[in-house]
């Protein structure tokens, strides 16, 4: 479907430049730009090995090592890039699934009417009301030591109730609408009507969703992991924490090794924040079009 | 009425004052990631002390631009980007927030269109205007009630509504509850944007009744803003017409309508026409004359290829659950019967509540009837199945009143044919390419294949309704519905759109409901017309007829809601000079 693909490259390209046109979202995706370079060309731009532990212990910052060593020997500049691949894949790949699930609820509980809806909305009031983080811990301690896949599903599981109802009642509303109506008159099944009609209207509210979902995500995996409750092999900035805890390195003068890992957590988190506040010009056609008129 | 007599501009020194002065005024939108587009340009103009101006043009004219420039509204991405706005003898464009704030009481207050959805839902009327007399401080807190109470007076409302809430309202109450708020500042200048558009036409008339006494007695500056030059010029003295962000004339409204200079003035003139007239025309549009309204190809000569349908509707009710326990069930659609011939055209006419959409609804089978049945050629719409109805839209289509929202926003034009095509007939690959250009040169979209590409937002309002109307074209429906298919769209394209719809009956003999509240538009395209009031009929028969001798109190009164300048100013304009 040439027409199709033309008309969301379109809205795609569009997107883009009202999101970069933006201050605080470009200064979000720039932030957001770094970490994604830094994960990926991770082996070349880390002075040493995440794991290679043949350093002095509990080193302050030198030259050989810009922010130290670990209680075990580790580089901890090394560690924190290293550790930005596990926070954007969590983040990333839990945000993704969340929104997905919400996508998927949301719209078709938003199209169908009668019993079918109110099992859907005791299911979602369910997942909303049990408190998120006991819950996680609970099916982490469950499935421990699963590795970071499991962590990615509990966050998944557990994050996508709020933004199925957002995205019910922005469904509600523009099934409403005439061309939803009058793509019943042209012959459309239910299906097609929500996906095709619907879903791309509301491109910039899933956007949204998936950044908040993709925060969110960052924060949980670090909490989860700073109690413990993730695989503590694995080397993330939650972990760090961790471990530099474990190891009570504010004690021994290390505050680079709290601060570091915290900090990064941090800035991912408000670039995430920051390309959200973009996101809001997608769904604003008026300031895409530049039109006064109607 | 001494400021009506000048011409335009240049103000005689020595003169009264002008009140506002705007010299050389440019507004600019310039939104993130699209090119700036200039909204006014140049304009200059000044109002005199008491004065009822009027602003009028067609939508992207910048009329609206204006007027929140004049209020000093403005918001971005609008800036102004030159000129100047002298109220008094103080810069509007160069004040502070709290400069403005403070001098909205005595200064200038504006009316906005959809004005009676700016009250807060959860606050009654009287605590609106509380709050303005506590932050202006102009009312001293005993006599505030009482001067809420002479306020609503005065936009004859009763103290009643006071203890109300805004959702307990109707619309027209709801605007004049905003009316008498801007009231309430005693302002100077009162900028009026389409303050009746959202409104009914009955309801509409009794506002603009409202506005004209209210500026009559209080003598405050009026500027009315409106895309209905028949509704201007009724009130306002003067007559300012705007055409692509400039002010093309600028004069009494009796020059405006007996001598107009300007050529788009007189476009806009020509698009007046009286449906009670004998003979009735728009450009390119005439109806058929009063007493031979036959037009319709009868049962016996039926047209070859398509064709119509006979649509029946036998003493067909809907009533709707009701809003509160105990409360009567609402009975939207009473009692009614009619029948479409095969290749007729019937309007179906009233205010907005009179049952018209919902009758539309049940004969589409998007609703059932509580009572009586709907008979499309054979076929009982009320008792079909989902399988069922959708075979129903091969033959009863349906054009919707909205251009701007009929149109998924995201598909191309081509692509929204194409799904039609695809679902309703087996025409495929070349076959359906084809006949989607074949469509889209029906509704006069030439070349085809420019348009095919189209997005809805590229297309202007009237493009965006043939594209309605070609989708509805797709599967040689034998019957349409349109559901007030120009009353969204300027006075300009109507009458293009209308020729349409009647030129489309005429060639395929498919039949025509029209659903509307404008009657002269009823009397150009439809042979019969039923007038539908509180969901009953109160008065049916041959369009011309009915318009040229009405019997039903309620359809005098639709006829004489529509805005009549010549009713005002004495007779009927010297149609003469124009082209």
């Amino acid at each position: 479907m040439s027409a199709m693909s033309t008309a969301l490259t379109t809205t795609f390209t569009a997107s883009i430049r009202t999101v970069w046109g933006n201050r605080k979202a470009r200064i979000g995706l720039i932030i957001l730009g770094l970490f994604v370079v830094l994960a990926v060309l991770a082996p070349l731009v880390a002075p040493y090995g995440p794991e290679d532990n043949g350093f002095e212990r509990n080193q302050g910052a030198s030259a050989a090592h810009w922010l130290g060593t670990t209680a075990a020997g580790e580089d901890v500049l090394s560690q924190l890039i290293f550790g930005s691949r596990i926070s954007l894949l969590v983040g990333f790949g839990a945000g993704g699934i969340a929104t997905v699930i919400s996508v998927l609820v949301g719209l078709s509980w938003g199209y169908v009417r009668g019993w079918l809806g109110d099992v859907i909305n005791f299911v979602v009031n369910m997942f909303l009301v049990i408190p998120g983080l006991p819950l996680m811990i609970v099916v982490a301690t469950y499935l421990s030591n699963g590795g970071i896949s499991v962590i990615v599903a509990v966050i998944a599981i557990t994050g996508w109730a709020w933004g199925a109802r957002v995205l019910r009642s922005q469904t509600r509303t523009l099934r409403g609408r005439d061309f939803v109506e009058a793509a019943r008159f042209s012959g459309e099944r239910a299906p097609r009507i929500v996906f095709r009609e619907i879903l791309p209207n509301m491109t910039s509210l899933i956007a949204g969703g998936f950044f908040g979902s993709a925060t969110a995500a960052i924060l949980a995996e670090a909490g989860l992991e700073y109690l413990g409750l993730g695989d503590s092999t694995v080397i993330s900035w939650g972990t760090m924490i961790y471990w530099a805890q474990n190891s009570n390195a504010l004690l021994t003068g290390q505050w680079a090794l709290l601060f570091a890992p915290g900090l990064c957590i941090a800035l991912l988190a408000t670039s995430l924040t920051l390309i959200n506040f973009g996101i809001d010009g997608i769904s604003n056609p008026r300031l895409r079009e530049g039109s006064t008129g109607r | 009425m001494s400021t009506a007599t000048h011409r335009t501009t240049p103000s005689t020194p020595g003169a009264e004052e002008p009140l506002l002065r705007v010299q050389d005024l440019s507004v600019v939108y310039e939104p993130v990631g699209a090119p700036a587009t200039r909204a006014v340009r140049e304009v200059s103009f000044e109002v005199g002390r008491g004065e009822f101006v009027g602003l009028v043009g067609e939508s992207g004219s910048g009329k609206s631009t204006l007027g929140f420039a004049l209020t000093a509204l403005s918001k971005p991405p609008a800036r102004i980007e030159s000129g100047s706005i002298l109220f008094g003898d103080v810069d509007i464009a160069s004040m502070s927030a709290e400069e403005l704030r403070t001098q909205r009481q005595g200064g200038f207050a504006m009316v906005l269109q959809a004005g009676m959805n700016t009250l807060s839902p959860v606050r009654t009327i009287r605590k609106h205007f509380h709050d303005i007399f506590a932050a202006h401080r102009h009312v001293a807190p005993g006599d505030r009630d009482d001067r809420a109470a002479e306020l609503v007076g005065r936009v004859s409302l009763g103290p009643e509504v006071l203890d109300r809430y805004p959702f307990e309202l109707s619309g027209g109450m709801r605007q004049r509850v905003t009316i008498a708020l801007a009231l309430s500042l005693e302002p100077q200048l009162m900028v009026f944007d389409e303050p009746t558009t959202a409104l009914d036409v009955l309801v509409q008339h009794a506002v603009m009744d409202t506005i004209r006494e209210l500026q009559a007695q209080e003598g405050f500056t009026a500027i009315l803003i409106s895309h209905d030059l028949g509704v201007v010029l009724e009130s306002a003295h003067r007559v300012m017409v705007m055409h692509d962000g400039r002010v093309v004339e600028d004069a009494p409204s009796e020059d405006i309508l007996r001598r107009p200079q300007h050529e788009y003035t007189r476009m806009l003139l020509s698009h007046f026409a009286d449906p009670r007239a004998e003979h009735v025309a728009l450009p390119g549009l005439e109806a058929p004359v009063a007493g031979t309204a036959t037009s319709a190809p009868s049962a016996s000569s039926s047209p070859a290829a398509g064709g119509g349908l006979e649509l029946r509707v036998q003493g067909v009710s809907k009533s709707f659950g009701a809003p509160r326990r105990g409360a009567q069930p609402v009975l939207a659609v009473d009692d009614v019967s009619f029948t479409l011939a095969a290749g007729g055209a019937t309007a179906l006419v009233g205010q907005s509540g009179s049952g018209k959409s919902t009758l539309a609804k049940l004969i589409t089978g998007v609703e059932k009837p509580t009572a009586g049945t709907i008979h499309v050629g054979d076929a009982e719409v009320g008792s079909l199945r989902r399988k069922e109805l959708r075979d129903l839209r091969r033959s009863v289509q349906m054009v919707f009143q909205d251009p701007y929202a009929a149109l998924n926003p995201l598909s191309t034009v081509e692509y929204t044919l194409t799904r039609a095509l695809t679902n309703l007939t087996d025409l495929r690959g070349n076959a359906l390419r084809k006949r989607l250009h074949e469509l889209l040169e029906t509704v006069g979209l030439t070349p085809a294949a420019q348009f095919a590409a189209k997005l809805p937002h590229q297309l202007s309002g009237g493009q965006r309704q043939r594209v309605v109307i070609a989708r509805a074209l797709a599967a040689d429906p034998q019957v349409i519905i349109a559901d007030e298919p120009v009353s969204m769209l300027d006075v300009s394209l109507r009458a293009g759109v209308l020729a349409l719809l009647r030129d489309l009956r005429e060639r395929t003999g498919m039949s025509l409901l029209y659903i509307t509240h404008d009657l002269l538009s009823a009397r150009l395209i439809t042979d019969d017309i039923l007038v539908l009031h509180d969901g009953r009929v109160v008065e049916s028969g041959p369009t011309a007829e009915v318009m040229r001798h009405p019997q039903d109190e309620y359809t005098i009164r639709l006829l004489d809601a529509i805005p009549d300048p010549a009713r005002v100013h004495g007779a009927r304009p010297d149609r003469g000079d124009l082209p």
